[in-house]
């Protein structure tokens, strides 16, 4: 990338020289009306194909630039679009990338719990879910935010998300985990103008980052705030970087694009828990099939007292928060 | 003209007849295929107790169980018979060998000898089976207070689970979260709290 960027930036100042001479010959040859026309017509024609070399050159490869939707690609598109990924993601990171296409696996519909009386509140979901999904650390991308609420409020707006003591659970708060909740009737997938983002089959909400063309329409009509913008290049290092990804989950992302949490789609799609589920010390955070009703989240739902976040907001969320006692 | 427009009238009405009783011939049909279907789940949820109080009845449930470190069974180098330590089920603070333990489980309620085997201290007292329970069974016998929890914990809504969300988990059994003598769970320290935003500092521009 910083190569490309490099190459950038050489085309720039080379025709911002060319140009440059222009200007100083321009008094010499005393122009009349017509030629200054002309010379117009030459920077701009200059300036154009300045442009199109930027796009070609600079910005993406030729294939990038006209990648295709990832569900309207064919299989080849898909196996090329992986291949370039793998071979771009070596040649940044050094490591050997999996990126996976996994496809939904039948009569599944993903559900998500969290034991809201159990959570301490202790953040070992963030950073594990940090390092899972090759989040940017600087600048900072957290998919999942712990509220703080005193005990007996639910006012989201007196909630804090910067609390810091010694140790936790502090005597007088509740904590409460937002992230992503998979809508099933999701506001970010329908106000996106490109249809990058959408419902995959088995209720995930992903992002096909190539196709994002960072609006963030999304971002402003997520009630959760469970999207997040890359406003420059993702700083991950080198040696923290999880070479096991999926195309519409973890695979490291670049500038300009949206990214939010997909319940791990590159585990999930294989059958493991998500990250979040596996690190929390407590067991609050509970993950199964809705159409199973042998499932952890389905006897969650039969049980225990649940309620959705924003719920008279009819987004319709897969994710449950729920009291266990 | 008046019969002339009576006549599809007629018809129009036996039409919509037809069509109300279609409707309704489907709208039942597609109920009773419901109330078949709910029959069927309800028959694989009876089914499913029944494996349930199968699997109660013969103490199972499927936990892969993993080895306890050795120097915690040998109690019987102590505690057995031809040692004669005397059996006292009398509470007392100063636990002499067991300094380190503190005991803080249930308040006066609990005292060793309501979980440890009097007569064989390598096992936990027996369920009303009568089998006595080794250390790696232990959930067995702290279902016996806990029914709730423990019956949450079978179905996955209590405790941690790693591994597949449809296939092989590695469950956390109680002892493995709850330290068995004083099982509250123990504060933490927090991981650090995310960054705040870049936020300009004040100028004092006018606006």
């Amino acid at each position: 990338m910083s190569d490309q960027t490099d190459s950038f930036s050489k085309e720039n100042s080379n025709s911002a020289r060319a140009s440059g001479s222009e200007i100083v010959q321009r008094p010499d040859s005393q122009p009349t009306d017509n030629r200054t026309v002309l010379s117009d017509r030459r920077t701009f024609l200059a300036g154009a194909a300045g442009l199109l070399g930027m796009i070609a050159v600079s910005s993406c490869t030729w294939q990038e630039f006209f990648q295709n939707n990832f569900r309207r690609m064919s299989k080849e598109e898909i196996e090329q679009t992986v291949h370039r990924l793998q071979e771009e993601y070596k040649k940044k990171y050094g490591k050997e990338f999996v990126v996976g296409t996994e496809a939904p696996l039948d009569a599944t519909l993903f559900g998500y719990g969290l034991d809201i009386q159990r959570c301490i509140g202790c953040r070992r979901c963030v950073y594990g879910c940090v390092e899972e999904n090759n989040q940017s650390r600087d600048p900072q991308i957290h998919y999942i935010r712990v509220l703080r609420f005193r005990d007996g409020n639910m006012d989201l707006e007196q909630s804090d998300i910067y609390y810091d003591p010694e140790e936790v659970p502090e005597k007088g708060y509740y904590y409460m985990p937002v992230q992503c909740q998979h809508c099933a009737n999701p506001p970010c997938t329908k106000v996106c103008p490109v249809q990058a983002t959408w419902t995959e089959p088995d209720g995930i909400v992903v992002v096909d980052y190539n196709w994002c063309i960072g609006c963030r329409y999304c971002m402003a009509a997520c009630p959760y705030m469970g999207r997040w913008f890359n406003f420059t290049d993702p700083g991950i290092p080198k040696d923290q970087v999880n070479p096991n990804t999926h195309y519409l989950g973890n695979r490291p992302r670049m500038r300009n694009v949206v990214e939010k949490c997909t319940f791990c789609i590159q585990r999930v799609r294989q059958g493991i828990y998500p990250k979040c589920v596996e690190v929390c010390p407590v067991g609050a955070r509970k993950f199964g099939n809705l159409l199973d009703p042998n499932s952890e989240i389905s006897k969650i739902i039969k049980t225990k007292r649940v309620f959705r976040l924003k719920e008279e907001l009819n987004t319709q969320p897969k994710f449950y928060y729920f009291f266990s006692i | 003209m008046k019969g002339k427009i009576v006549i599809p009238k007629v018809a129009l009405l036996f039409f919509a007849l037809g069509l109300t009783g279609l409707v309704l011939g489907l709208g039942t049909g597609s109920i009773r295929a419901q109330s078949q279907d709910m029959g069927a789940a309800l028959e694989a949820d009876t089914l499913d107790e029944t494996q349930a109080s199968k699997l109660e009845s013969e103490r199972e449930f499927p936990v892969p169980l993993t080895p306890l470190p050795k120097t915690i069974t040998p109690c019987r180098a102590c505690h057995g018979p031809e040692k004669d330590f005397p059996v006292n089920f009398k509470r007392r603070e100063d636990l002499l060998v067991h300094k380190n333990l503190k005991l803080n489980h249930g308040g006066v309620r609990v005292w060793c000898l309501d979980c440890h085997n009097p007569d064989d201290r390598n096992y936990l007292l027996p369920l009303s089976d009568g089998k006595p329970i080794d250390f790696e069974h232990s959930y067995l016998l702290c279902g016996k207070c806990h029914g709730t929890k423990f019956r949450d914990w079978r179905s996955g809504i209590h405790g941690r689970r790693t591994g597949k969300w449809n296939g092989e988990k590695t469950y956390y059994r109680c002892v493995t979260c709850h330290d068995p003598h004083s099982p509250k769970f123990k504060p933490i320290e927090p991981m650090p709290p995310p960054r705040r935003p870049w936020t300009p500092k004040e100028t004092k521009a006018r606006h």
